[in-house]
């Protein structure tokens, strides 16, 4: 036998699939666009802020609305890598808004007395869970898109927060609460600072100081920490454990994760679940935070959370996405979206053309990640 | 000579007033090839299904071992030992070859479903049981997707076996492959027929591939069974008569040539 011969007989199939070093290997990683798009950003902001975007309060500001955006964008993300979508995620924010001040105002339902900031803050969870299970219940039994399902959410739950506002209360907005955090734990949990020791130590080594030589900003938004609590379990649930395997199947095959056993109805109505609590947090950490209630909080916060999810490599068909991903996304967003008020020369819509060019770049990158880790199939 | 390891027996299945299957028996040996053949719509695909516990039958008994079985739901037939390969093989392929392979049935520590995966475990799993089968993968962490049509064939045909799948149901597994896949997925069958404890039901189009591999042969058409035996029982002409329904090949010639006939004319 010649050697040509030997070596053809050699030959699999598997050896047709081009070894890739470790570079090339990470373009098929869905976070790497938003990760370049992110330190792209990052730089483009320091310097045109002059660093102001980074100093103490910048840094505060900033990272209060990335947080926002990373807390709604990371349960869309899960949602849509199981193949489904949430568009009431804004209205469920201003539902959950709604319920939470109305009760420290008004009192609980039924006359069961003062609300407390905890007693509020549950009994508004067990509603927006509630109505996430019934999106989700809907969208699994009636086999409709959850496209649609959610659209009628998203009217529906705006309406519902605006007529509740003007029968119990008069008016579609709530302001001057008590200032809970002050008191209670359970508030400042959620509107409080945290991470008040990273500011300290800024100040101790010499930054942070104001025009009289005092600490200027003494901590972070609470809602940072939440940001980053639901991101690491986000990941560890979708790359690390059996139902995030799920997740993926769901979205990706669904026929073929049932006919393997996956409980794919479960895996979709828990994720619409998920996607209520993260709106139910970003409300009560706005609610806590500003001790006001408006009925028009959280709208549009849904197409935000989509588009943050596919700028952070999330597939629109599903089976594919990123948590790190989205977390790059959100501050690539937050950053942006603030930038109006540490650049005073620019015009504040550039936001929504940023927004608009970053996301279809995202969709055709996507698209081509996903056409490399399947061999161009 | 030993008792069937499947038997179905008068097997019955309508679907209202639509008789899918009309008192079809079947006898399935370990260590066996049976080659189920038939046309489009003579019953195969609703004889898996029952068999797989996808649907239960109107009348009449499947036993497994001699023990008569009723199934109420894909899990418990798998539970029984039977282990379906369908036609789109219930592949994600956009995960990867270890997480199909251990789709629904993750190894984890801790709660479930928020266990945590063992990736290492499975991966070593994955890429031994795939070398057992005849596929050297190099990376059990590549995406499906990048497989060939054989190879995701065998990976299917893997995960049955390594699950506990006494019987296994390929549904068309050498359709809609290239000729050299579908001698890979005819080898890999082979292998498991080797192995002496597998019943193989091994569903095709395909005369060639089912003299190729098969020990027994049992024919459909319009849910009835029109004919059944060994190798050595069935001559060519019959295999091919039965293929087409019944009707003798002689005449689909020339029914084709009339056809053809009709247009000049």
């Amino acid at each position: 036998m010649s050697t040509a011969q030997a070596g053809r007989q050699g030959r699999s199939e598997a050896d047709r699939r081009r070894r890739e070093g470790g570079l090339s290997g990470l373009k098929r990683r869905p976070e790497v666009g938003a990760l370049i798009v992110m330190l792209a950003v990052v730089l483009a902001i320091g310097f045109a802020s002059n660093g102001n975007a980074f100093n103490a309060l910048g840094l505060k500001n900033n990272l209060s609305i990335i947080a926002q955006f990373g807390i709604i964008a990371t349960g869309a993300c899960l949602l849509m890598i199981a193949g489904e979508f949430d568009l009431s995620i804004g209205s469920m924010i201003g539902f959950a808004g709604m319920s939470m001040a109305m009760m420290l105002k008004w009192g609980l339902p039924f006359g069961l007395g003062e609300a407390t900031p905890a007693t509020a803050f549950f009994i508004t969870l067990a509603m927006t869970l509630a109505l996430g299970f019934l999106i989700g219940f809907i969208v699994t039994r009636s086999k409709l898109t959850s496209f649609i399902v959610t659209l009628a959410f998203l009217f529906f739950l705006r309406g519902v927060t605006e007529v509740a506002f003007r029968v119990i209360n008069q008016s579609t907005q709530i302001s001057g609460l008590p200032d809970f955090k002050q008191d209670s734990w359970f508030a400042d949990l959620f509107g409080g600072e945290a991470l008040s020791w990273i500011y300290s130590l800024w100040f101790a080594f010499g930054g942070n100081v104001n025009r009289f030589g005092a600490q200027w900003v003494s901590g972070l938004d609470a809602r940072v920490v939440w940001w980053v609590v639901i991101s690491i379990f986000a990941y560890v649930v979708l790359s690390r454990t059996q139902a995030g395997n799920w997740i993926f199947a769901t979205g990706d095959n669904r026929e073929s994760a049932r006919a393997n056993g996956v409980p794919v109805e479960w895996v979709r109505i828990g994720l619409f679940m998920f996607t209520a609590f993260c709106a139910t947090v970003f409300a009560a950490c706005q609610v806590f935070d500003t001790n006001t209630a408006d009925a028009a909080k959280g709208n549009l916060k849904e197409l935000e959370a989509v588009a943050i999810a596919v700028v952070g490599g999330t597939l629109m068909t599903g089976g594919f996405g990123s948590v790190i991903g989205v977390f790059c996304g959100a501050i690539t967003f937050g950053l942006v979206a603030n930038a109006v008020f540490f650049i005073p020369s620019i015009d504040g819509s550039y936001y929504r053309v940023f927004v608009g060019v970053v996301l279809l770049t995202a969709v055709f990158l996507n698209e081509s990640v996903r056409k490399r880790i399947t061999g161009g199939i | 000579m030993q008792s069937p390891f499947v038997r179905l027996e008068n097997v019955v299945k309508r679907f209202g007033p639509f008789t899918a299957l009309n008192g079809v028996n079947l006898s399935v040996f370990r260590g066996e090839i049976h080659a189920l053949l038939g046309d489009n719509g003579a019953g195969k695909s609703t004889l898996i299904k029952i068999l797989a516990g996808v649907h239960r039958p109107t009348s009449g008994t499947i036993y497994i071992a001699d023990d008569p079985v009723s199934f109420v739901s894909p899990r418990e037939a798998s539970e029984a030992g039977i282990g379906t390969v369908y036609q789109d093989l219930a592949l994600n392929q956009l995960l990867s070859v270890t997480r199909n392979f251990f789709m629904g049935r993750e190894l984890y520590w801790g709660p479930r479903p928020f266990g945590l995966l063992r990736l290492e475990e499975m991966d070593r799993i994955t890429h031994d049981e795939m070398i057992k089968i005849g596929i050297n993968i190099s990376d059990p962490r590549q995406a499906v997707g990048t497989m060939s049509g054989g190879q995701r064939q065998t990976l299917a045909i893997a995960r049955a076996i390594y699950f506990g799948a006494k019987v296994l149901i390929l549904d068309e597994p050498t359709s809609a492959l290239g000729q050299k896949q579908q001698m890979e997925v005819l080898k890999t069958m082979m292998r498991v027929r080797a192995r002496g404890d597998i019943a193989i039901i091994f569903i095709t189009h395909n005369e060639i591939h089912s003299k190729l591999v098969a020990d027994r042969f049992t024919f459909l058409a319009l849910g009835e069974v029109i004919g059944s035996g060994t190798h050595a029982d069935l001559a060519h002409g019959d295999i091919r008569t039965l293929m087409a329904g019944g009707v003798e090949m002689r005449d689909l010639e020339a029914e084709v040539a009339d056809a053809a006939g009709s247009r000049s004319g």
